[in-house]
């Protein structure tokens, strides 16, 4: 496996991680931006960046800023807003084509980082403050957002389960934010909030790409126009699990399928020593079409399309999710839990191991392929702390064992059952 | 083997026909960890009336192409999945109108994973027990994308506009269609698409070019097929007029979705021009809806469409429609809006400035395409299959003209072509 090092530097209080290649056939860019995720903050947090993406003071029309993109040969530009953790992030993207593809008479990676260090930092401002035209329509664009949640029945179903599970904890909140804050923002208060997410934020600039730490700091020194005075760290999740019983919710709606999420804790987070071993066990369990839900519930009982696993170490937990006849609630349950009993009763075949440590191998190599893949990963050891190389997690994955998995096992409980049913059953 | 060179893209492409009739191709890349495989055959879910040449006509039920892509995985040891993930290699498939894709991604075991992927492609098992089995595992999927609005309006608009054509059936058939399937019909099809004169396969990532062919061609040496003629896929004649102006389906939705667009008129295209005519009205697209227009900020400040307004082409020798929409509170002002707009600028038609524009946008688009295999992989297939060639579309970008452009956006947008599609709440 090859080395993936980044190169660390800083400038304006903003960190900077570099990896110089020329595998690929663009600049990828990633600014990430974090704060503790916060009901009072949540929302206006959640639309700035819908905002920002709408001009900046040399771009100020929309119209303009988009055609500037198609200027830097359709750079890739985007944002993300999601959790991590206990925390919002924001993440913009750019994705530029390396010069030497295209017949550019300046530098597509310095156009690149004015373009982004305007958008982030020299927002169009109307009066002092955000323009309101953009401000309500961008408001009226999350608004939609919220409410169109409902329409993917998979990802509505999954995300009520965790509001469920974690409904006294900020980890409840959308990363979109809250419909009822939105009547409330103005372009003055959202002005106002975004200063201070600015000051506030833990901000993490990556670029993979044919460059040099010193070009990329002396980028960002001329580029983004901020007035920070400390970058503060993030500070990784400790979940305490207190144990319970086990909720059931059952919500009924106008569906052809019924959608049957769990929900279960662990105290392992990706800082633990632990991490691998609960990697194998939620690939044993169910990430692979190899694994016991796949297999038991699909293959042998026909009852699903899908029935799968997803472990996050940022926060500590484990959801599985499938879509089912809806008559046939109780029976996947039961198999469903069958599974979850005879991981933790120890019924692992070598084989298991082995596949499932050659599929956690072979993404782990995959990931060096992709220079986004990369960064995701390498941002990992920011939000925790932890500093764990892939080819470090690589060895530690090899080393584990069946007792290994059955003590990642113990530590997972179930905590919510949620179903989404049809409005025809009683 | 033969080499093709592409020097403004830095690619060079190997291919080679194997005395069988199989067809393939091997795009190294160097420095890269993994290594992607797609064997496809021309075989989707419009091939339900052909005959083999020889042979007697035959009909098949609806949805048998992807049907016969799920029991592929089948073998008489077990499931295909678990053995990928011995050798560590992820592996998938999808089966869309026109062509049935089996792929796998994996970093080691490059060999055996090829040819476990050539064998399990090339030795069918269905036995009556196991297509039973699969049929309440499709059903589930049906019933999956039913409750996908998404999916509804997408397909909604293709029944609006092909009344004969079979393309307006939905990829994976009915519970019904499917009810119908036997081992038998599934060997018909078998037999007469999986030929390997009817396939391709194509190997992108760190391999060496030689030692891929040398594997193939000793394998393929080892197989006896009978040479096979062509296949004629029968077609009733499909009307040139829409088969329904609009229509409406019911589901839970947060906001109407809206999709419309337009039938083609002209069909029969020659194999160059008709990866022009794509090109071509692609950018013709983009350059009337797309996010940089101002038709489409228009329709965002009137808060008619959100982020997820989009537009797509669809071509094929015997089809070809756009498909243009979102989430709309308002479909039948959307429609005016949007009508209005477009008799305009297909009246002064398009500016030589917004087209140069577009045009670098849409290069750097397709060469950022190019840092991904899955997508190299996936785009080469689709347009070999439809007469095209991949690593001409940079080229063909480059030498298409304003006139050219707006010739085919005025021919395109022809009113009496348009359907349009609906989902609403109930």
């Amino acid at each position: 496996m090859n080395k993936t090092i980044f190169q660390r530097g800083s400038a304006g209080h903003i960190r900077i991680h570099v990896l110089p290649t020329t595998r690929f056939k663009t600049f990828a860019v990633s600014l990430y931006a974090g704060i503790p995720l916060d009901s009072k903050t949540v929302t206006t947090t959640a639309i700035t960046p819908f905002v920002l993406r709408r001009g900046t003071a040399s771009y100020p029309e929309t119209i303009q800023f988009r055609e500037q993109l198609e200027r830097l040969y359709g750079a890739g530009f985007g944002f993300d807003v999601y959790k991590r953790g206990n925390y919002q992030i924001v993440q913009f993207r750019m994705d530029t084509i390396n010069d030497s593809f295209v017949q550019s008479e300046e530098s597509l990676l310095s156009k690149s980082f004015a373009f982004l260090g305007e958008v982030v930092t020299k927002p169009v401002l109307d009066e002092g403050v955000f323009r309101s035209a953009y401000v309500a329509s961008e408001r009226e664009n999350v608004r939609q957002k919220l409410e169109s949640i409902i329409n993917d029945k998979i990802r509505y179903a999954a995300e009520r389960c965790l509001e469920e599970m974690f409904r006294n904890d900020p980890y409840r909140l959308h990363p979109l934010g809250q419909r009822s804050d939105l009547d409330g923002i103005t372009p003055e208060s959202l002005y106002e909030a975004y200063l201070n997410w600015l000051q506030q934020a833990r901000l993490d600039l990556y670029v993979v790409g044919d460059t040099s730490l010193e070009e990329v700091q002396e980028l960002v020194e001329k580029m983004f126009h901020l007035n920070r005075s400390a970058s503060p760290d993030y500070a990784p999740e400790h979940s305490e699990i207190k144990p319970g019983e086990v909720r059931t919710v059952k919500e009924a709606l106008d569906v052809n399928q019924g959608k049957l999420n769990l929900g279960l804790r662990t105290p392992i987070t990706y800082g633990d020593e632990r991490y691998a071993s609960a990697l194998l066990y939620s690939g044993i369990l169910g990430s692979y079409p190899h694994s016991k839900l796949f297999m038991n519930v699909r293959e042998k009982e026909s009852l699903a399309y899908y029935a799968a696993s997803r472990y996050d170490g940022h926060k500590g937990l484990m959801t599985i999710q499938s879509g089912i006849e809806i008559e046939n609630y109780d029976k996947a349950l039961r198999i469903i839990e069958e599974q979850l009993a005879s991981m933790r009763g120890g019924e692992i075949s070598e084989l298991e191991m082995s596949q499932t440590k050659a599929m956690i191998r072979n993404s782990l190599l995959e990931m060096q392929d992709s220079a986004f893949e990369m960064i995701a990963y390498d941002f990992n050891r920011v939000l925790s702390g932890k500093d764990r190389p892939a080819e470090e997690l690589l060895s530690q994955v090899e080393r584990v064992t069946v007792k290994d998995v059955i003590g990642a096992a113990e530590t997972f409980q179930l905590d919510t059952i949620y179903f989404l049913t049809g409005q025809k059953e009683g | 083997m033969e080499a093709i060179t592409y020097d403004t893209l830095k690619e060079t492409l190997y291919r080679e026909t194997m005395d069988n009739g199989l067809q393939v191709y091997v795009l190294p890349k160097p420095g890269f960890q993994k290594t992607y495989a797609t064997f496809s055959t021309k075989f989707g879910s419009i091939d339900n009336h052909f005959r083999v040449t020889g042979e007697e006509e035959i009909s098949v039920p609806d949805g048998i192409a992807h049907f016969l892509e799920h029991k592929m995985f089948e073998e008489p040891e077990g499931d295909i999945f678990a053995k990928f993930a011995s050798q560590g290699a992820s592996a998938n498939a999808f089966t869309s109108f026109d062509q049935t894709v089996y792929l796998f991604s994996a970093t080691e075991n490059i060999k055996d994973n090829l040819e476990t992927l050539i064998n399990f492609v090339q030795h069918p098992y269905f036995t009556d027990q196991n297509v039973e089995k699969e049929k309440g595992i499709i059903g589930q999927e049906i019933g999956m994308y039913r409750d996908n609005p998404d999916w509804r309006v997408y397909f909604g608009l293709i029944e609006a506009m092909y009344g004969v054509h079979p393309v307006h059936i939905d990829i994976a058939g009915t519970v019904e269609s499917i009810g119908t399937i036997t081992k038998e019909t599934l060997y018909t099809c078998y037999n007469a698409f999986y030929h390997p004169s009817n396939m391709l396969l194509f190997i992108v990532g760190g391999v060496n070019a030689e030692e891929v062919f040398a594997l193939v061609r000793e394998n393929q040496a080892r197989k006896e097929y009978q040479p096979q003629g062509p296949i004629a896929r029968l077609f009733d004649e499909e009307p040139v007029a829409v088969h329904e102006k609009r229509r409406e389906s019911k589901l839970a939705v947060a906001l109407p979705k809206c999709l419309f667009g337009f039938k083609e008129t002209k069909l029969g295209y020659s194999k160059e021009e008709l990866l022009r005519r794509d090109l071509a009205t692609k950018l013709a697209l983009d350059l009337l809806l797309g996010a940089s227009t101002r038709l489409y900020q228009k329709l965002y400040d009137l808060d008619l469409i959100s982020d997820s307004f989009s537009h797509e082409y669809n071509s094929n020798p015997n089809y070809a429609f756009s498909a243009i929409g979102g989430d709309t509170k308002d479909p039948e002002r959307l429609l005016q809006v949007i009508t209005e707009e477009i008799k305009g600028v297909t009246e002064t038609g398009l500016r030589e400035e917004d087209f140069e524009r577009a045009r670098k946008k849409k290069i750097g688009g397709y060469l950022r395409m190019l840092n991904s295999p899955e997508n190299i992989a996936h785009e080469f297939t689709r347009y070999h299959f439809r007469g095209g060639d991949f690593f001409e579309v940079l080229s063909v970008y480059e030498s298409l003209t304003l006139d050219e452009v707006n010739t085919r956006l005025r021919e395109h947008i022809d009113w009496e072509q348009l359907a349009v599609s609906l989902v609403v709440s109930p």
